[in-house]
């Protein structure tokens, strides 16, 4: 994918977080290979999908993460975080203790982004209209309160999940583009961050820190 | 297709240790992993292709895992848990507290209770053979009193909601190994969903439904058991494929306990960081990684290392075996570094950042030999034993 000098390269990160099964897997799967999975499992550790989508003619890699939901995994994925420049915050129409959640999610996501970071709260599985427990209207409320983007999605049916990251990607770009938001720093970071088992055996040492992400 | 059976999957818990150990005994794998994986990213060239070790081997070992992981159902030995201590049933109405939403603490539920009736719901409605409830030993119920720093917004109803989540979504590749279960009748299965309060299963099978609610009784039972590790996700892999082969829920439950004692340790997740790429492996022991049958085989492995090592079968022993690879505690730590090895050329020379090598990670499943694993961990247990 190097292009040699040709053109920028946009690689975006972008964080998906929530409570345990409301839907993080599956609306990556969605957007990253159109796949729905109705056993999907809850995911140990960390994933990522890179997708790739294309904006006012340019090229934009979208690397979405995707992480368990269970508090006690948040110990595992402070590099989770490293880097981001966008995140959705994902609850459950259908349960209103993910729904409640969302403040304590938003405080983590502060922790270790800073404001920049462009926020998407995400109302997953409206599919499930006949026991919805959260209204759109909380949503919007809550939404507004926290200065998020707001959109309920459907992983399921693929209702508004390719618009849910579009319009994160579109509002990074933005940023990008007005300087607001450097996706440099996150390719840097990547170079920087080279696998470093215990203290500092550079597996990649032989190879100049100049290489972007974009580069394989 | 093996033929599989309870005796086989039953891990025998020779330990004499203290029946307080959950939470007493050595740190995380996390710390060992890592040096392996530090030698084994510095190792000589040498070692990037180690002879394939016979395969025989292997077999031979498994023949005698399976052996000795079987004495206990096959031989008359006594119980390997008739030695644990049995302490007094909770009280219907301390057992209720655990699940109250409010209750932060869980409060203390070390007082005593003779009614056996009482102690049904921490096992689902087992039959136990002496009319004697297995109970948690006795150090665990005082424990519930202090939740532990590294998961202080958990307690016991956020697990009891999570265990829930996941058991509803365990997945089915068990029910071809265990004709029985899958043929389990709808209103069975129903009564046993409600008996564990468990909802939201109407799109699924009877079978599965069966699966999940013991999954559910059984999960429960060990958070209430082992309240430090509680409940983390990934344990419901662990606890599945022994389920699917051991019908009674008593007896599943104590091979988890012994199954967790050492693989509690892998769930503490404060030291994981390093590592995150192979988290998955080292969390669920390859569950994710292997089909069903595989795991069962590398875990047999393992648990016939450990068991080995618990009789007291020591080295010297082993070589007289003409067996190559000496039994080790840590099998699950050299067949990580084994498949990191594998991958050693293509991380090096193609990879330059971590997420990269993640990714790489996380798409070995269903890409694995576990025969090949098996063959390069042993290779590398001869290799860097004594390294470590």
């Amino acid at each position: 994918m190097a292009e040699a000098g040709g053109g920028e390269e946009y690689l975006f990160k972008i964080v998906v977080i929530g409570d345990s099964a409301v839907g993080k897997s599956n609306l990556l799967s969605r957007f990253a290979r159109d796949e729905f999975d109705h056993n999907s499992k809850a995911t140990i550790g960390v994933e990522f999908q890179t997708q790739v989508v294309e904006l006012d003619g340019k090229e934009i890699k979208a690397q979405v993460w995707d992480t368990a939901g269970q508090e006690r995994f948040r110990a595992v994925t402070s590099a989770y975080y490293r880097g981001a420049v966008g995140a959705l915050i994902v609850y459950d129409i259908s349960r209103k203790s993910t729904f409640e959640s969302i403040k304590r999610w938003l405080d983590e996501l502060n922790t270790h982004c800073d404001t920049t970071v462009a926020r998407m709260l995400v109302g997953n599985k409206c599919d499930l209209e006949n026991i919805r427990e959260v209204s759109v209207d909380e949503g919007k409320g809550l939404a507004e309160e926290e200065g998020l983007f707001f959109i309920e999605t459907s992983a399921l049916d693929s209702t508004n999940v390719n618009k849910a990251f579009e319009i994160v990607i579109r509002e990074i770009y933005d940023k990008v583009s007005r300087k607001i938001l450097n996706s440099d720093s996150y390719k840097a970071e990547l170079s920087v961050n080279r696998v470093s088992l215990a203290n500092g055996v550079d597996l990649s040492k032989e190879k100049n820190g100049a290489l972007s992400c974009c580069s394989r | 297709m093996r033929a599989l059976s309870g005796a086989r999957l039953l891990w025998v818990e020779y330990t004499t240790r203290s029946p307080s150990s959950p939470s007493s005994s050595s740190s995380s794998f996390l710390i060992p992993l890592r040096s392996v994986l530090l030698i084994v990213a510095s190792s000589s060239s040498s070692s990037s292709s180690p002879v394939s070790s016979d395969r025989v081997t292997n077999k031979k070992q498994i023949s005698s895992g399976v052996f000795i992981v079987s004495l206990y159902i096959l031989g008359s030995l006594k119980s390997p848990w008739s030695r644990r201590r049995r302490k007094h049933a909770l009280l219907a109405k301390q057992w209720k507290s655990l699940f109250d939403v409010d209750d932060e603490t869980n409060s203390s539920v070390s007082e005593s209770s003779d009614d056996p009736e009482d102690t049904k719901p921490l096992l689902g409605s087992m039959d136990t053979e002496d009319n004697h409830p297995y109970e948690p030993v006795a150090s665990a119920p005082d424990k519930l009193e202090t939740q532990p720093a590294s998961n202080k917004t958990e307690n016991f109803a956020t697990w009891r909601r999570i265990i829930r989540l996941d058991a509803i979504r365990a997945n089915a590749e068990w029910i071809i190994y265990s004709p029985s279960q899958a043929e389990v009748s709808e209103e069975k299965a129903r009564k046993r969903a409600e008996s564990v309060e468990l909802k939201d299963y109407d799109n699924l099978e009877p079978c599965r439904i069966y699966h999940a609610a013991r999954l559910v009784a059984i999960l429960e039972a060990y958070a209430v058991y082992d309240p430090e590790i509680g409940y983390c996700q990934g344990m419901s892999d662990l606890l599945s494929p022994i389920i699917s082969v051991i019908e009674e829920d008593h007896v599943a439950f104590w091979c988890f306990v012994g199954f967790m004692r050492k693989a509690r340790h892998n769930f503490r997740l404060d030291e994981a960081e390093d590592c995150f790429f192979v988290y998955r492996m080292v969390v669920v022991l390859f569950r994710r990684e292997l089909t069903f049958e595989q795991t069962l085989c590398l875990w047999e492995v393992m648990w016939a290392d450990q068991a080995a090592i618990r009789a007291g079968i020591v080295k010297s022993a082993w070589r007289r075996m003409r067996l190559r690879a000496p039994p080790t505690d840590d099998l699950l730590l050299y067949a990580i570094a084994a498949c990191v090895l594998q991958r050693r050329k293509l991380i090096i020379e193609n990879y330059n950042s971590m997420d990269e090598i993640m990714r790489e990670c996380n798409s070995m499943a269903g890409n694995l030999d576990v025969w090949k694993l098996l063959d390069d961990a042993h290779d590398l247990v001869v290799t860097l034993h004594d390294k470590i």
